[in-house]
Formats: structure tokens, sequence, C-alpha cells
């Protein structure tokens, strides 16, 4: 099983789109890949959508058919997250996994908050910069639940099971054990990293604590559960959501005619990223 | 501090009640009858940056790696030591300097002080090309790194106030503005300021200034300004040089003067000095072991002034290489 991207335009451009293939043939990284990447659910995967010190905010599309990998936009313009000192772009690699879905038609009773109709975002804290559309395998740690604009948005916090910290590392306290500072570093990056733009400070549930590795799993699981509702065309509201897919037979949005209409490789080299992208942005009572 | 503005003008007679004015505007007079002098308009400064431009040879991250300056005229190297003009402008606070490290970067490129030329090539240890370790939370440098032109930190003086000698070096500089700047470019900058780091023992101040065209340098008169429009950059500063080498097995750094950070009038007078000892340098005035070279094509009368860097050949192209992977791994530091 080896996955692939299959790239079309340039990077930072609004014709980008990476497709995820597997084995050479096109699949919805959204609902083709599966969660689980094991019989034991212990090793998950995970898709890449931004590499670790890069500022495109990239993300898996709900709207195109089989969910390539494009960039946000906003008003019509490419979306850039801004560098708030003392971090440069993403400090994780962040991506989501797949056969997941934040439901925006549950609220969740802990945080009192209606899903973002997204899938589960994933902060993979490896050492290795990964790459866009990059499947990994990693192992959950723990959970933070952000609320972004009045919306539930859990981040997972998972590494890559290839990481040299990966076997040290097997619940949330032995994340500050062994990379000291990590997590009032996430916790401070997602609080304040849309100030630049002119928002106010994203807020927590829980005072802002990381929730442990069980409780992480308990998320996934609802968020499994309500995907799968989702592509058995079960779910109240399925908000648009593209639910094509090439390998769920069961599912009442498979189709074997999608794969010949995704469009072929053309991959081109990235555009330019305006200057204006490199600037760091000093928030007072910020991360440092 | 050490050399010629306090040798000439002792520390007893700033107690007598002159005032730094006084202080500067002798050094002035120092300049201006030393044997090297360059004209330092602001007009004339725009103008000799504009005409210098750089050329990569040999590929890079590699031992073999070099950037030369040119004059762009002539297509010649010139030495970012010697021959890039230092143009202090103590009135405006202004100078020239040299971007060796781009932000967010790691691979250690600095001026040769040993090559005739005086190329920017990446530091070796131990026959490996050394990249710094990314120290958490930052990534690589956090500033533009690079030094100023004409000055030296002299290793065969002990400064009287801190009672080191100096690294040998050109003058350290952090450039703080929005744009991440290329290796090799020269630049007109705003001085704000300075930290008196002891690395390894010697002297290594780290002078820390913005681009005269950042939108910074119009709000930026002097250090303190930093701490309202910049919260958090001279802490972490001063955390990032003071740490950066424990990912290498080696101790935390000290600084002297408490880590305090000097202001722009107390750097300007540390510039003026670095200035005045890489004078005595290009003239042949100081003796020692490990000296810089000082051959040079633009400050006549000088000992080692030549026409030109005949021996150094330029090719035309150059290698891009990729970035060892080793060099995205992150370092944390323990708490206690």
């Amino acid at each position: 099983m080896t996955y692939t991207t299959r790239q079309v335009g340039a990077a930072h451009t609004l014709e980008y789109k990476a497709y995820i293939e597997k084995d050479g043939k096109p699949v919805s990284p959204f609902h083709d890949i599966p969660l689980y990447a094991n019989e034991e659910k212990t090793i998950l995967n995970m898709i890449v959508e931004v590499p670790r010190w890069t500022n495109a905010k990239l993300e898996i599309s709900k709207d195109l058919k089989l969910n390539p990998i494009i960039q946000d936009t906003k008003k019509g313009n490419l979306r850039f997250v801004r560098n708030s000192f003392p971090h440069h772009g993403y400090i994780h690699n962040y991506g989501a996994f797949p056969q997941t879905w934040e439901d925006p038609n549950h609220v969740h009773p802990e945080t009192k908050a209606k899903g973002d109709n997204d899938p589960l975002d994933v902060c993979e804290i490896g050492e290795r910069v990964a790459t866009v559309g990059e499947v990994k395998q990693v192992k959950v740690l723990g959970v933070m639940a952000l609320l972004d604009e009045g919306e539930t948005d859990w981040k997972i916090i998972a590494i890559d099971v290839k990481d040299p910290f990966a076997a040290k590392l097997n619940d949330i306290e032995d994340v500050e054990t062994h990379l000291p500072g990590l997590l009032r570093a996430t916790n401070e990056w997602f609080r304040i990293y849309k100030i630049p733009d002119g928002k106010p400070e994203n807020q927590f549930a829980f005072s802002g604590e990381c929730k442990n590795k069980k409780y992480a799993e308990e998320v996934i699981n609802e968020c499994s559960e309500a995907w799968k509702e989702l592509i058995a065309g079960k779910s109240v509201d399925s908000k648009g959501i593209d639910l094509t897919n090439t390998t769920l037979t069961s599912s009442p949005y498979y189709s074997d005619v999608a794969i010949s209409e995704i469009p072929a490789a053309n991959p081109l080299p990235a555009a330019p990223i305006d200057k204006s992208i490199d600037k760091w942005f000093f928030i007072s009572g910020g991360a440092h | 501090m050490r050399s010629t503005l306090l040798k000439t003008f002792p520390r007893i007679y700033l107690a007598m009640g002159y005032n730094k004015t006084a202080a500067l505007r002798l050094s002035l007079t120092n300049q201006h009858i030393s044997p090297v002098r360059l004209n330092s308009t602001s007009a004339n400064s725009a103008a000799t940056i504009a005409n210098i431009g750089n050329i990569n040879q040999g590929t890079k991250y590699t031992t073999d790696f070099k950037n030369y300056a040119i004059d762009k005229n002539t297509g010649s190297v010139i030495s970012y030591f010697h021959d890039i003009p230092l143009d202090l402008n103590v009135e405006k606070r202004e100078a020239n300097m040299i971007v060796e490290i781009p932000r967010w970067s790691n691979a250690k490129f600095e001026i040769s002080t040993s090559l005739p030329g005086n190329p920017i090539v990446q530091d070796v240890k131990k026959g490996e090309v050394r990249f710094v370790k990314n120290l958490f939370p930052y990534h690589g440098y956090i500033h533009n790194y690079g030094a100023f032109p004409q000055t030296w930190e002299d290793p065969t003086t002990k400064n009287e106030s801190i009672n080191l000698y100096g690294d040998n070096d050109p003058l350290d500089v952090c450039e703080i503005g929005s744009n991440i700047i290329s290796t090799g470019t020269v630049k007109r900058v705003k001085i704000l300021g300075s930290i008196a780091l002891i690395d390894d023992g010697e002297l290594d101040w780290k002078v820390i200034v913005v681009d005269i065209e950042d939108p910074l340098a119009k709000e930026v008169f002097d250090i303190h300004h930093l701490f309202l429009k910049t919260p958090g950059l001279l802490e972490s500063t001063r955390s990032w040089f003071r740490d950066y080498k424990l990912a290498d097995g080696k101790p935390q750094n000290e600084f002297a003067f408490n880590g305090k950070y000097k202001n722009s009038q107390e750097t300007i007078e540390i510039i003026q000095e670095c200035n005045q000892s890489w004078k005595r340098l290009i003239n042949g005035q100081v003796k020692g072991d490990k000296l810089p070279t000082t051959e040079n094509v633009r400050c006549k009368g000088t000992p080692n002034f030549k026409s030109s860097f005949e021996d150094i050949s330029l090719k035309s192209s150059s290698t891009e290489s990729v970035v060892p992977s080793i060099v995205q791994k992150i370092y944390y530091i323990p708490t206690e």
C-alpha cells in the first residue's frame, strides 16, 4: 500500500490541487484512506496538509470531487498563516485524520460547542518536516479543544511512529518530559495565530489543558462514528461535502468512474510567495 | 571598552565632566586623521551599495562553496571585510552591513577572514560544514545575521572594561526587519543597540539593527523602543545567543554587563572602536598570530593593497543543493 500525490498546477496559486493516489489511482483523503493503519487501532493514518515552518493554509477540499488538498482562500485571495513571534509558520506538521468528521449538527456535551464541519485536525510533533499530501502513520498522545470562532475544533497531538522519540512517547505527560515547552507553545500558537489578521484571541475549552491519550481516542471515535453516518448518507445534514469515493462499495457515494474525471498530473514549480508573508508579528503578552 | 576611543580619551576624562559628545567628536577627529578614510555622505553610500553584487561559486552546503562580493561595474572580486565601506553616519546612526545568514535558515555562513578576497563560506568543524541547531521554539537564526565591514574585534588587546580579548572577527550584526535577506546582500541599516556575548571566553558583540528601508526603521530610534514595538524580541535574542550551543553539548554562553543591552549611542562607540581596530589591522600596525588576511583592492596606501584579486578566477555557474534533512531536527532545552 503506497500513497503518492498527484499535483495539478503550481503551489501558491488558485489552480493548485494535490490529489492523493493509492497505488497510482486517485482516492479521497477524506473518505477512502482508512483511519486505522493496524488492527489493534494503535497506529492511525494522518494526511499532512501543512508542513512545519510553512505558511500556506492548505487543506482537504470538502467541495471538490475526491477532496484534493488546495490552498484555502478568503475573498478570492490565497490564505497564508502569519508568523507570530517567536514562531515561523505552523509549528507542527499539520493535517487531518481520514474518515473523521467534526459534525456541525452535534453539540459536544463538554465543550458545549458544535463541530467545525472538517475532518479531525492533527498536529504531528516529530522532527522531520513532512510534505504536502504525505500519508503518515502516527500514534495518538492527547488532544486540545480549541474553540475557534465558537466551534469545537479538536487538535489531536500525535507523533510519527518512525520518529526517534516515538518509542518514548506513550501519553500526553511524556510530551512535556521529552519535548518541554511544546504543549505550552502549541496552546499559545493556536490562541494567537489569528490576531495578526485582526481577529480576537481564540479560546480553549478545559482551561487550555491538554487531555490525555484516552480522551483523545474517545474524540477520534466520536468523529469516526459521525463520518460513518455521513458516508452512509444517514447524517442530518451533510453540509454539501463531496462524498464521492473510489473504494467504499457499500456507500451510496461510491463511484467507479470518478477516477477518470480527475485531471492528469501537471506539476508546476511553486509560485513565489509575496515577501509580506515573511513578516514577523509581535504580539504583546504573546508567546515568547 | 577597548582601544582608541578610551585610550585617547581615558575614563578619567569622562569622570572629569567631558560628555560623550565630546568623546565622540574626538573619535571622529581620530577617524579623520587616520590613514584610511572613506567618504560617508548618504547619497554616496547608497550609490556604493547599489554597485556591489555577489556571486556564488561551488556547491552550496559543501566545503567548496564561496560567495564573493563583486564590483558590478567591473565584475571583479572585492573583499567583504575590507573593501565594502562601513560608512558609519554618526548623526543618522546608520552604517552598511553584510548579510551572511538569512533569518530562519541554519547554515552557518560567515565572511572568511583567512581566504584572499574574504568570501562568505560555510563554517567547517572537523571537516563537516556547520549548521546551527533549531532550538525550540526557534527555527534556525531568528535574525538576518551578518557583520559590519571594516570592523574587527581585536584578539591581541584586552578590552579595558570587560577584561576580554576580541574574537578576531568583524563585528556581528542582527538585522530585525520584516524581509528575509539573502546571503551576500549589503544593506544600509539603522543602529539600535547591542549586547556583549562572551563566546568561548572571547568578547563577541551582537549589534541590533534594522534595515533603513523597513517600515519599522521609521518607528524605532533606540534600543528601548523595541520593548514596545517588537515585544519579546530582545529577550528571545538574549536567550537564543545564551542557549544556541546547548544542542552541541556545550554550556550556556554568558554575557558581559549582566546581559544588559547597550543603547544606540554606546553601540556607535563600540562600532567606532572596532573600526579603529580594523584600521590598525589594515595598516599593518597589529602584530600577532592567526591575524586575518589584509589583502584588499580599495584601501589605497595600505601594505596589502593590490589592483585586483587576479588569482581568483570566477566560474559562471554554481550548483544548488539541498539542505541535509538532519537540519530539520528540533532541540528542546530541559526544564529545571
